[in-house]
């Protein structure tokens, strides 16, 4: 007897259909955490206060605002932020024996994790908009005209769609939610500080700034500035991804999703707790 | 003549040097409740996570609703449903939303979807609480709803891995109840139980596994038949040694002194009882007390597993596969 053949559209109609009810089971439990809502909306709010008047208030930027510097800055944060709470919750789905109930029903074996990095996505952007609250409130301004900022937010969208799909991996791959807490927050920190993201890396000593340079990070808000036209200096030579950081972190999230995305898809499907 | 719900034949599988199975074959007709019954870790669970395409076998085959489970695991999925040991209810949605999700799940459509939801939350008396987040709810209240949960495909074969592990008798009573009312309307369950009156309510066969193994199989009535034969015991006011040995020749090869007692397996029952109260009083042994005692349905269970040392008859007959 020969596996049942089902139809190629079928089953990818099918796989949406999961995909969508995975989501919106992730979407509902969302809305019932009223004090996960309020703890992810109030941090980009501190963030802006921090580093915007603590630290900021001792740094200066040549020719510019700080904190017009920085806001590209702490939206490319929330991005990484979001893709370090979906690996925790990865993991946490995956010690949980509602796994289990998933893959004893007939549903495309992506449905779940597809489901929760949508949900992640969808869920990320109303603490956008917190922060673009926040940032207009502060004196930043998106100088570049409406397009290129909606053109901006789309793509620290797709970074972080790309960059969740990491965290689910890291999400699979740990034992345990602390453990992915743990393990996630590392690669995040260091990407995120070693990097143009709050301070110009001119200042730091050279291997630092090798390193700074070519950090996708400091690509994707080297992008965001450019687009919202807070740019304070032209790219330094030589350094490629930020001579074109937009089709750097447009490429480079491409290459994560199609790479990233069926490990994680066959990591879940073959993981026996 | 419609084929077997499950067919497992030789199973085996191992976790690292553990090996959780190591020969399982069992054969559950369409229509009928099948109990396997062990202790913690005999391989109940690994069977079944086997036959519900959640592990690979190491070795062995099996077919369940008329498909390889580990080659059509697809077509087995869209015809069975589960109910694991941990609770598989997400608890910030509420009961109704829960069913609703699984219903999705399975491709009922919304509309279907919703209509089952609200009747198998009738069915499992669980209307009150069907707007109530999951955390909320018991834990009979959780397993009923994840029963309800397995059900909502109209599966053709239902597992329950250990339904009422962990819960309070009244809410083990109300599970028994939902089982019961579920195989009359003809769906083939394969439960996992440790407990023995669970099996002997609910199972129209049982499978006794022990250490990965199957050590025993029949109808209730056939294991206790084979094993469970009474014993006939007499007490003495004291354990004089000579009367004591009068009273173990009266009582035959088999009979063994404990204490101030003699036990033998008593052949016929209640006639041997008569016969043994009136050859004592012939003899004129000073008694203190005489009785019929069937073994328990624990001490069955421990004769087929070897593990307790109850002077009990060894398991004979067609259902000792040891």
């Amino acid at each position: 007897m020969s596996q049942t053949a089902v139809p190629t559209e079928r089953r990818l109609r099918g796989g949406l259909l999961d995909a969508y009810t995975a989501t919106r089971r992730f979407l509902i439990r969302g809305k019932r955490q009223p004090d996960v809502i309020f703890g992810t909306l109030l941090t980009p709010v501190i963030f802006v206060v921090l580093f915007g008047y603590v630290f900021g208030s001792s740094i200066v930027v040549p020719g510019g605002n700080y904190r017009s510097y920085l806001m590209p800055g702490l939206f490319a944060m929330s991005v990484l932020f979001s893709a370090a709470n979906v690996s925790v919750a990865v993991a946490t789905d995956m010690s949980e024996g509602v796994v289990d109930r998933f893959r004893t029903l007939p549903i495309a074996r992506s449905a779940i994790i597809i489901g929760r990095s949508l949900s992640t996505l969808l869920l990320g952007i109303p603490v956008l908009l917190v922060m673009i609250v926040c940032g207009l409130a502060v004196g930043w301004r998106p100088v570049d005209g409406l397009g290129n900022a909606v053109l901006a937010f789309l793509l620290f969208e797709l970074f972080g769609f790309a960059i969740g799909w990491l965290g689910i991996l890291i999400g699979l791959l740990a034992g345990s939610p602390q453990a992915a807490d743990v393990i996630v927050n590392i690669p995040i920190f260091l990407m995120g500080f070693i990097s143009s993201v709050f301070v110009d890396p001119a200042n730091m000593p050279v291997w630092l700034r090798v390193i700074a340079y070519w950090n996708p990070m400091s690509a994707l808000v080297t992008a965001g500035r450019q687009l919202f036209g807070n740019t304070i200096g032209p790219p330094p030579s030589g350094v490629w991804s930020l001579e074109h950081p937009i089709a750097t972190t447009f490429g480079l999230a491409l290459i994560i999703i199609i790479v990233v995305t069926p490990v994680c898809v066959r990591r879940y499907s073959h993981s026996v707790r | 003549m419609t084929a077997p719900a499950i067919t497992a034949d030789h199973l085996a599988r191992s976790f690292g040097t553990t090996r959780a199975l190591v020969d399982v074959s069992l054969r559950v007709e369409a229509g009928t409740v099948c109990a396997l019954l062990g202790r913690n870790g005999a391989g109940k669970t690994t069977t079944v996570r086997i036959l519900t395409t959640l592990l690979a076998a190491d070795a062995g085959r099996a077919r369940v609703a008329g498909f390889d489970v580990a080659h059509q695991a697809p077509e087995v999925r869209t015809r069975i449903g589960v109910t694991g040991q941990t609770a598989t209810m997400d608890e910030l949605l509420t009961g109704a939303e829960n069913l609703e999700t699984i219903g999705r799940f399975c491709h009922l459509g919304a509309a279907t979807s919703r209509l089952r939801s609200t009747a198998l939350l009738e069915q499992f008396d669980l209307t009150a609480a069907a707007r109530q987040l999951v955390k909320h709810y018991s834990g009979g209240m959780r397993r009923r709803l994840d029963l309800a949960a397995s059900l909502i495909a109209r599966p053709e074969v239902l597992f329950l891995d250990e339904p009422t592990t962990g819960l309070d008798p009244v809410s083990r009573a109300e599970m028994w109840t939902s089982i019961r009312s579920l195989v009359s309307g003809g769906t083939t369950v394969l439960l996992t139980t440790q407990y023995l009156d669970e099996a002997d309510r609910l199972a129209d066969t049982i499978v006794v596994v022990d250490r990965g193994l199957v050590v025993a199989e029949g109808t209730p009535e056939q294991l206790k038949a084979s094993i469970g034969r009474p014993f006939v015991r007499v007490t003495l006011p004291d354990a004089d040694p000579a009367a004591l040995e009068r009273v173990r020749l009266l009582l035959g090869d088999e009979a063994e002194v404990s204490g101030r007692s003699v036990s033998a397996p008593a052949g016929a029952g209640l006639v041997t009882l008569e016969q043994v109260v009136t050859r004592l009083r012939e003899l004129g042994i000073p008694i203190h007390e005489v009785g019929l005692e069937h073994p328990s349905l624990d001490e069955v269970f421990s004769t087929v597993t070897g593990h307790s040392g109850h002077p009990a008859a060894p398991a004979a007959g067609a259902v000792d596969r040891r």
